[in-house]
């Protein structure tokens, strides 16, 4: 069971927060400030922290973070923050912290990039050895870059690909838009319309042929998802 | 309205810089005519001995019987006693001349002065030179300084009257700035309290000259046409946030409302639910939205600019927007720039902004019609262009589509939170870009420019 340590300084968001992890699955542990977080990291093994940037008391998340860092904390952790600003996302990050999260945000956005940060520390173990990915009958060669469903062979656009590589990587878990945008487009996701939906639904029109059970599935109000069709 | 009291004309700059300069202008006078008085009066003392010498040379050549036949001759000729000789025994006793008594003296042959009391009561300045003639006798030859000594006098006046009326010239000339200087202020200061009482839309009085005060009102003036631009902002967008979140509000209130009023079966109350969470994601977004303008305005983010390549951007920008144009069978196109199209600039903040125009001109265009981004790089700027075969936005909109929610009557019914174009604008003011909207008959053309950064050589 995946336990999360949640540092957050105010009440309520700290009762949603956890209330949402549980409903996920995840075992969660909650202080309200930096002091105690950064005790309870280094005294107990977390597999994910959920570090607020702003905390009350001498030390603040970035602090937390530091601190955990240069004792050899591996932990992925999570920013949450108020601060949307570029240069804060870029400092969190630069400061250790593995994903940055502005709020006010939706949990399942908050679920689907921990399960990505939980299954990213996990990896290593399980990578492929050979370059290839395969999910189902869906089949990734990450050297050749090419892709083949059973013995389809399919065409992909340089774009295409890499969604598609992002969303095997990711297979069986919730992926959501802005994480997407973030991994492929390289620019952080100002939610606007309905494009990525587009880029989503060419993929999907490719991989997903006539008659072929769906892999790709939009979950709604929240990204996509790849699932082995057995 | 604007009357000075002559009491506050001395704190004022230009009196005391007017004062200076006088002060300046006065010592260099009095170092002027002094110099020019000392000169003149010395040249004439120096000339006056001269011709004692002279006199003293020839009376010595003379015979002793000559000498005194030409004294005495002299002082009948020299009636007024200009230049009076007199000759004296070796006991100083008067023998002939027009100086009875021996004057005192310090040394023989060096011009010394004394009062000449004439016979008539009447006293004159007299410069002389004693001289003893070989036979023993004393010769004196004076000069009458009288002359001299009204030149110095009348010199001494011109300078004392020169003096005062430079004084006075001066004082008024210091009052009168003095005077100006204040009204002038007076003036700005009376503004600016107009504009502190709320009066926005009034601005400083310049006089067009570009002088110091104009240049400073002129400052003044941009920044409060800044100011009054961001105070109509505020409050237009204060309304417009009342306004149009009010709606979706109501919406959800009501929907909530009715669900709880009646008995609803479970899908039922699933769908409520979800319009529910529908109306306040959208709220949501739309006050993500508000925030991410104003973090855009803070200018802070200036500090991290970097070299940006607006022809990469236009290219992902493009790339991300054709399957939705392509699926609506419209045509998009992308030019990139010829010439180097390097800004200091936030990568993702102009990304952010070429796919809100982007995202605009497919929506407002209809299917199978054109839009294009072209990366502009000459002599009028650098920047972003994006055209499309839309409705257009009609002149008098053109201004206002830039405002905080402001959705034109075109735009209602499309999705939309009426903050894209304020996002674009934000991020142009934030790049000291230009952003304008133009006819591209038929259609709209849009441009994101800036200066010219770097040398075309």
């Amino acid at each position: 069971m995946t336990h999360v340590l949640v540092v957050e300084d105010d009440n309520s968001t700290a009762r949603e927060i956890e209330a949402a992890l549980q409903d996920h699955g995840f075992t969660v542990s909650r202080v309200d400030n930096g002091r105690d977080g950064l005790l309870k990291a280094l005294s107990e093994p977390f597999d994910l922290i959920v570090l607020d940037r702003m905390l009350p008391g001498g030390i603040d998340g970035l602090g937390v973070l530091t601190a955990l860092r240069a004792a050899s904390v591996s932990t992925p952790v999570l920013i949450l923050s108020a601060l949307s600003a570029l240069d804060e996302r870029v400092r969190g990050l630069r400061a250790g912290g593995d994903d940055y999260l502005t709020k006010p945000f939706e949990f399942i956005e908050l679920t689907a990039r921990l399960d990505a940060l939980s299954r990213r520390r996990a990896e290593p173990a399980t990578r492929e050895p050979d370059n290839q990915l395969r999910v189902g009958n869906l089949h990734v060669d990450l050297l050749r870059r090419s892709v083949r469903r059973g013995d389809r062979t399919i065409d992909l656009v340089p774009r295409e690909y890499a969604l598609l590589e992002h969303l095997m990587r990711n297979a069986e878990q919730v992926v959501t838009r802005t994480m997407l945008f973030e991994a492929v487009w390289n620019y952080s996701y100002d939610e606007r319309t309905n494009v990525i939906e587009v880029h989503i639904g060419r993929l999907r029109r490719k991989i997903d042929a006539e008659g072929e059970p769906q892999m790709i599935h939009t979950i709604r109000g929240a990204g996509y998802v790849l699932r082995s069709p057995e | 309205m604007f009357s000075v009291h002559l009491s506050e004309i001395p704190r004022t700059i230009s009196f005391r810089t007017g004062l200076m300069f006088l002060g300046l202008f006065g010592c260099s006078f009095l170092a002027l005519f002094g110099y020019i008085y000392w000169q003149t009066a010395f040249y004439l003392k120096t000339e006056a001995d001269t011709a004692l010498y002279r006199q003293v040379e020839n009376r010595s050549q003379q015979t002793p019987q000559l000498r005194e036949e030409e004294i005495r001759k002299h002082a009948i000729s020299d009636t007024e006693g200009r230049l009076p000789h007199s000759l004296f025994d070796e006991n100083g006793q008067y023998i002939v001349g027009a100086i009875h008594q021996m004057p005192t003296f310090k040394k023989f042959d060096r011009p010394a002065e004394f009062d000449w009391q004439k016979s008539n009561d009447r006293s004159r300045p007299v410069r002389f030179i004693a001289h003893k003639l070989e036979d023993g006798k004393i010769l004196l030859v004076a000069q009458d300084m009288h002359d001299i000594g009204e030149f110095d006098e009348l010199l001494v006046h011109a300078l004392v009257s020169g003096g005062v009326l430079l004084l006075v010239v001066g004082l008024l000339g210091a009052i009168g700035l003095g005077y100006s200087a204040r009204r002038r202020l007076d003036k700005l200061s009376d503004s600016i309290k107009g504009i502190i009482e709320g009066d926005l839309s009034s601005r400083l009085p310049t006089l067009g000259n570009n002088d110091d005060i104009d240049r400073l009102a002129n400052v003044v003036n941009s920044m409060l046409d800044e100011l009054e631009r961001l105070m109509s902002e505020v409050k237009g967008v204060c309304d417009d946030i009342a306004h149009d979140l009010r709606t979706p509000l109501t919406r959800l209130i009501a929907g909530l409302e009715r669900a709880q009023r009646r008995g609803l079966r479970e899908d039922e109350y699933a769908a409520s639910i979800d319009s529910a969470l529908t109306e306040a994601k959208g709220l949501l977004m739309t006050f993500r939205a508000l925030l991410r303008i104003s973090e855009i305005e803070d200018s802070a983010r200036r500090s991290h600019f970097a070299p940006v390549d607006l022809n990469l951007i236009g290219a992902d920008a493009t790339e991300l927007y054709e399957p939705l144009a392509e699926e609506r069978g419209i045509s998009l196109a992308f030019h990139a720039g010829m010439q180097p199209t390097l800004i200091a600039g936030d990568a993702q903040l102009l990304f952010d902004a070429c796919c809100n125009l982007l995202d605009n001109a497919i929506k407002f265009s209809p299917d199978h019609s054109r839009v294009s981004l072209s990366v502009i790089s000459d002599a009028t700027g650098v920047g972003i262009r994006v055209i499309d075969n839309g409705p257009g936005i009609p002149e008098d909109e053109r201004e206002a589509v830039f405002r905080r929610l402001y959705r034109s009557e075109l735009s209602r019914h499309t999705p939309g939170n009426g903050l894209g174009l304020s996002m674009v604008s934000a991020v142009a003011r934030l790049h000291d870009m230009k952003l304008a909207v133009y006819d591209a008959g038929p259609g709209c053309r849009i441009d994101l420019l800036g200066k010219q950064t770097h040398e075309t050589a």
